[in-house]
């Protein structure tokens, strides 16, 4: 045994001390790399803007022949399939109703209270050009950087629900930390039962739902959203539902990295605090009667208007207006 | 400063042996983009492989002139960087795996068939622990096992493929190119 660590250790010249300076600096790297994170995602997102075409060009054929693999598991399970996705979309088209039913009241509703609208997000939607399913990290890198207003620490969802958040973001590339990596951590609410929560990756398909505050019962199938604690991400965006009970509360995540070809950077930004108010000249009426009295067309356009949280855009990059603002903020007054 | 010189010489005096004896270290990098790239064949269910470590091994068994231990480290250190993670594991790892094949190079070189896979696996599984341990230290946590006893798996299965392409470049461009020293 000893023979053989002194025949490892032992130098041979030149090469062998190399090895050992290399091996030295690589340690170092790893101790700085956590210590001064700002110093390597620079070069990271250097070598991703550098790498970025050629990630493009070399994902087109490998793409074409993972259908063509898929699509030989899928011929035996067709018919089943199709029978499934029947009766789904039937089920779907009764939800369906019941949310525009439910949605046409909202509004109502919030036209009767003078209820402050949603911000509308603006988003970008660029293409998924490098992933990145490793032992230590769960990433993705996305085809838009700074050039395209994409920024550090803004949301990213696909047309099923919330992904990660942007960590890393170059000129032309950016890179997405997923939920499920063991760095990443996100406040959520669990509904029906509001309680918060912090949403925990640990490298698991399911991240864990590490309980907050509230104590209200949970069961598995509740739904779980994202809340704007923290200022991070933007509220009610679909993350999962729960499952699992007992002391490990998981969630499946609604998201979907491994088909997802496109996704959604959400621009969100924490509301300003409405400017100080003067006096005012005259008690309101309150009440619905008041309200159903006091509804000036400019205000009402202002509610109605702007709903949806997340803006789902089809559209590849290239052709997106990303200069046209989408939350109207020079009237500010009026929306509010 | 020398070496940069020699190099230098050696690029306009004999250009297509440097370029030949730059392509181990060139293919490693190609292979540390592709496993980088977001295509699954198995659905997302195994972890992309370490193709680049599968290169590495390769050349450090058939030329090890060709694979300087700084190569290695910058080859590690793009895995790192493209993948996502904190830089420094995956360099430390394949360059644990390097010294352990250097060392032992005749006899990892005398494997054929099923053993020429198993010395591979040791190769892999060194440089996985020495990534493991060194993310145990920086998280101060332990990362958890499956991910990485799965992409172990998944590097050690493609490695065939890798060696059989390799062992082609070696044959047909590397070897007559460079053939004579």
């Amino acid at each position: 045994m000893a023979g053989f660590v002194w025949r490892l250790t032992r130098g041979r010249g030149a090469k062998q001390f190399s090895l050992a300076v290399c091996g030295v600096l690589a340690v170092v790297i790893a101790f700085l790399g956590r210590a001064e994170a700002s110093l390597f995602d620079n070069a990271r997102a250097t070598l991703s803007d550098w790498t970025g075409p050629g990630l493009t060009q070399l994902r087109a054929p490998l793409l074409a022949l993972e259908q063509w693999i898929d699509n030989i598991g899928t011929i035996f399970t067709v018919y089943r399939e199709n029978i499934q996705l029947r009766q789904e979309n039937a089920e779907l088209q009764k939800w369906q109703n019941v949310a525009l039913s439910l949605e046409n009241r909202m509004q109502r509703y919030e036209l009767l209270l003078h209820a402050v609208p949603d911000a509308r997000l603006a988003s970008i939607t660029a293409r998924i050009i490098g992933e990145s399913n490793r032992p230590f990290i769960k990433t993705l890198i996305l085809n838009a950087g700074t050039a395209q207003q994409v920024k550090k620490g803004q949301a990213v969802v696909d047309d099923r629900g919330l992904l990660g958040r942007i960590y890393v973001s170059g000129e032309r590339t950016s890179w997405v930390i997923l939920l499920t990596d063991m760095n990443s951590k996100v406040p959520v609410v669990i509904e029906p039962s509001h309680r918060r929560a912090i949403l925990t990756g640990d490298n698991t398909p399911s991240p864990r739902l590490e309980l907050d505050v509230g104590d209200g019962p949970i069961k598995a199938g509740d739904r779980v959203i994202s809340t704007g604690d923290g200022g991070l991400l933007p509220s009610d965006v679909p993350v999962g539902v729960v499952m699992g009970e007992g002391d490990d509360v998981r969630v499946a995540l609604s998201a979907r990295p491994d088909t997802a070809d496109f996704v959604h950077v959400i621009d969100y930004h924490i509301p300003e605090p409405p400017p100080a108010i003067g006096p005012v000249a005259g008690t309101p009426a309150v009440g619905p009667a008041a309200a159903r009295d006091a509804t000036p067309p400019a205000a009402v356009a202002a509610i109605v208007a702007p709903k949806p949280t997340t803006q789902v855009n089809t559209a590849p990059l290239q052709s997106q207006n990303l200069t046209e603002p989408q939350f109207d903020g020079q009237n500010e007054e009026q929306d509010r | 400063m020398t070496n940069a010189v020699d190099m230098l010489e050696h690029l306009f005096t004999h250009p297509l042996r440097f370029l030949s004896s730059a392509l181990p270290v060139g293919l490693a990098l190609l292979l540390v983009m592709l496993a980088n790239l977001p295509v699954s064949f198995t659905g997302g269910a195994l972890p992309a492989p370490a193709l680049a470590l599968a290169a590495v091994y390769f050349w450090v068994l058939v030329r090890p002139d060709l694979v300087p231990p700084f190569a290695v480290l910058m080859v590690g250190l793009m895995e790192d960087l493209l993948s996502g993670g904190p830089p420094g594991l995956w360099a430390a790892g394949f360059l644990a795996a390097y010294a352990l094949t250097d060392r032992q190079r005749e006899t990892f070189a005398g494997l054929a068939g099923a053993g020429a896979l198993l010395g591979f696996a040791g190769a892999m599984l060194l440089a996985g622990g020495t990534a493991y341990i060194l993310a145990t230290m920086i998280y101060v946590r332990f990362p958890p096992l499956p991910p990485l006893l799965l992409e172990s798996v998944s590097t050690v299965v493609f490695y065939p493929l890798v060696a059989l392409s390799m062992g082609w470049v070696h044959r047909k461009i590397v070897g007559p190119m460079r053939g004579g020293e």
